[in-house]
């Protein structure tokens, strides 16, 4: 009988770790940018391009560029024609906002690590992973209040921001079985925001403008567009072929037309098929419909894709286990199809964040809307200072847009525990 | 009359002869193809069916006929009395007496083992969380998996995936129960625990019909064996018949071919 000899199980010499390549730089760049005699010219080529455009762009935003045009404007931009004597309802609201989304980053932090702790999900990688999130959002409130120079300013948003890091600070205290609550919480923050804002002799958002209607349009948008969007998912993939017929109706026809179309015929349609009697609503809510309804077709295709990424084992084992249709749509399946369409998803909500621009067709001035209306300006007229308006708003929107995108790709990862 | 002529010994239900689950000239089509060719079957009260047979010949149909995931075109199907019918109480009330173990799994990957056990004892039989967490730790015991409870599908190995989803179909208390294939997507080193699993549940005296190609399982707890061809029963009996003395010419052509 051969014995077999069980040192050779043992983890060899040298290989507990994976093996780190480490490159000094000098070889680094050696290798990558000078390789070759092309390789070279492309690389000094292109730094020399680079450095250029840094320079004319840092040049006009510290130099050249004459920012007096956003300094002036800037609540106009930011708010419109917002009163005054209502600002504090604004401001109000950043608190509400700061405060309960903070307790929920904290909350959901905190559940985080314990499932990491528990070997149930991987820790969200990356260095300097909470700066890359925070500093858009940091460097755009810098640049904001240097441009308002208001230390009452300074100081409000200061506040917030301490409510949204004491909020988070508590929300990791809290004990975990409230953690989900906190979510819930943060969204009832979002609608008290709102009502803090319009209700009880606020001011009505058939008034707003600039970066406000943006926000307004963008949020009111994509919470109505995604239910209705599922449901219209569903209903596409239903039995009953009258509300297939329908959903499929609908979902081919708005995607046939472009958004602009949509909110025009919207503005001018909405009033007449009311039954007589109601109010016409505003235009900012024929706007908010126009872009639902424009919004729900696309997120239903997006949704449709990632019920047919369910596997079919999925719907027999709930089957089999006795659970109706509607649970098994509503526990089983549902989850894993919207996990699985995040990335579309949120591209779909960017676009529409931006698309809110469009508004401008129907007489609305958001934040694009005020930025053309300031160049127009008696004092700035004629000046050339659209480059200053547009790069700015630019980046309003990018800030917006990064954020979405972060957030949308935390959630996925903090979705995706436990699957290979 | 031979003693075997498949009719005869397949509606003389085994176990202690009280009928659990009996398939009267069952039918099934898909479009054009005919997958059962009229099954005759009868399954007695702790009585376990061993179904072989080549690929195609209609033993996943037969089963997923069974606990309707697959509608039947002719014959009956009647499940401890009750006859299975399109009336949708009828049909979940049969899914009730019934567990099912899948080839694949088909654990839900976004929910951890433990709800996994309990998401339909909650859901279907609106048990207390508690309760069904206790109910679902036992079943997690049974199929020596406690220590998993709180995993995701997904990190765990498929023999311990299969038997997360035996515990699962157990949890609803089944007074039968299907198993598909259950260890065919499995590397042969975890085969032997979930048939184990299964032979323990056998000697506590479940009610199961087994589609499986594994012999040793088959002759160690199989009451009776079906051999299917072309959706017909073509042979029936016990493992001894079976394994030393197969009359078919079909019969004796795949055994040679697998064992």
């Amino acid at each position: 009988m051969t014995s077999i000899r069980v040192d050779t199980l043992e983890p060899l010499p040298g290989r507990e770790e994976p093996p780190r390549r480490h490159v000094p730089p000098g070889r680094w760049l050696r290798e990558n940018l000078f390789s070759t005699w092309y390789n070279s010219v492309l690389t000094v080529l292109f730094a020399a391009l680079l450095g250029l455009l840094l320079y004319r762009v840092g040049r006009f935003v510290f130099v050249d560029g004459r920012w007096e045009i956003i300094e002036r404007n800037l609540r106009l931009l930011l708010v419109f024609r917002f009163p005054d004597d209502a600002l504090w309802r604004l401001w109000t609201a950043m608190y509400v906002l700061a405060g309960t989304f903070g307790l929920a980053a904290g909350a959901a932090a905190t559940v985080r690590r314990a499932e990491v702790a528990a070997g149930r999900a991987r820790p969200i990688g990356g260095r300097f992973l909470p700066l890359r999130r925070v500093a858009p959002v940091v460097v755009l409130a810098a640049v904001l209040l240097w441009l308002a120079g208001s230390v009452g300013a300074t100081l409000l948003v200061a506040g917030a921001a301490a409510v949204a890091v004491l909020g988070r600070l508590a929300g990791t205290l809290l004990p975990r079985r409230y953690a989900k609550w906190t979510a819930v919480l943060a969204l009832v923050g979002l609608a008290a925001a709102f009502g803090i804002v319009i209700g009880l002799g606020g001011v009505s958002p058939r008034t707003w403008g600039g970066l406000l209607l943006t926000i307004y349009l963008a949020i009111g948008g994509i919470a109505i567009s995604f239910p209705l969007g599922v449901l219209l998912a569903l209903g596409r993939r239903s039995s009953l072929p009258a509300v297939r017929v329908v959903c499929v109706t609908y979902i081919e026809i708005i995607r046939g037309v472009p958004l602009i179309t949509v909110l025009f015929v919207g503005y001018l349609i909405i009033g007449f098929t009311l039954p007589p009697g109601t109010p016409t609503p505003s235009v900012v809510t024929r706007a908010m419909i126009g872009i639902i309804l424009f919004t729900a077709a696309y997120v239903a295709e997006i949704v449709r894709g990632g019920l047919q990424s369910v596997p079919r084992g999925q719907y027999e084992a709930a089957q089999a286990l006795g659970l109706s249709p509607v649970k098994t749509t509503w526990l089983i399946v549902l989850p894993q199809a919207l996990r699985a369409v995040i990335p579309a998803m949120v591209g779909q909500f960017i676009s529409l964040f931006k698309d809110t621009s469009l508004v401008f067709i129907i007489g609305l001035t958001e934040l694009l809307g005020v930025a053309d209306l300031i160049t127009k300006q008696r004092e700035f007229t004629a000046q050339g200072l659209i480059f200053e308006t547009l790069l700015f708003v630019s980046l309003l929107y990018w800030v917006g847009s990064y954020s979405m995108s972060r957030e949308s790709q935390r959630l996925e990862r903090r979705l995706g525990v436990g699957e290979r | 009359m031979t003693q075997t002529t498949p009719a005869s010994k397949a509606m003389q239900p085994g176990g202690t002869g009280e009928q659990m689950i009996l398939l009267e000239g069952v039918q099934k089509w898909f479009d054009d193809f005919q997958a059962l060719r009229g099954i005759d079957l009868a399954v007695g009260r702790r009585e376990v069916v061993v179904v072989l047979g080549p690929s195609g010949s209609g033993k996943s149909t037969l089963i997923r006929c069974i606990n309707r995931l697959e509608k039947h075109d002719g014959g009956r199907i009647v499940v401890d009395g009750i006859e299975l019918s399109d009336d949708l109480r009828n049909i979940s009330e049969i899914r009730r007496e019934l567990g099912m173990v899948f080839q694949q799994f088909n654990l839900f990957p976004h929910r951890t083992v433990l709800d996994n056990v309990t998401l339909a004892p909650r859901q279907v039989r609106r048990r207390p969380r508690a309760e069904a967490r206790k109910a679902a730790m036992e079943m997690l015991e049974r199929v020596r998996i406690p220590e998993q409870a709180h995993k995701y599908p997904g990190q765990l190995s498929g023999g311990q995936q299969q038997r997360a989803a035996i515990a699962r179909a157990l949890a609803m208390e089944p007074k039968i129960m299907l198993f598909d294939e259950p260890t065919s997507a499995l590397d042969p080193e975890m085969i032997k625990e979930v048939l184990e699993t299964m032979e323990e549940l056998a000697e506590s005296g479940m009610t199961m019909i087994v589609v499986s190609h594994e012999m040793g399982f088959a002759r160690a707890v199989a009451d009776r064996m079906v051999f299917m061809a072309d959706g017909e029963i073509v042979e029936v009996g016990t493992p001894d018949h079976f394994f030393e003395n197969p009359q078919e010419e079909r019969t004796k052509q795949f055994l040679s071919q697998i064992l």
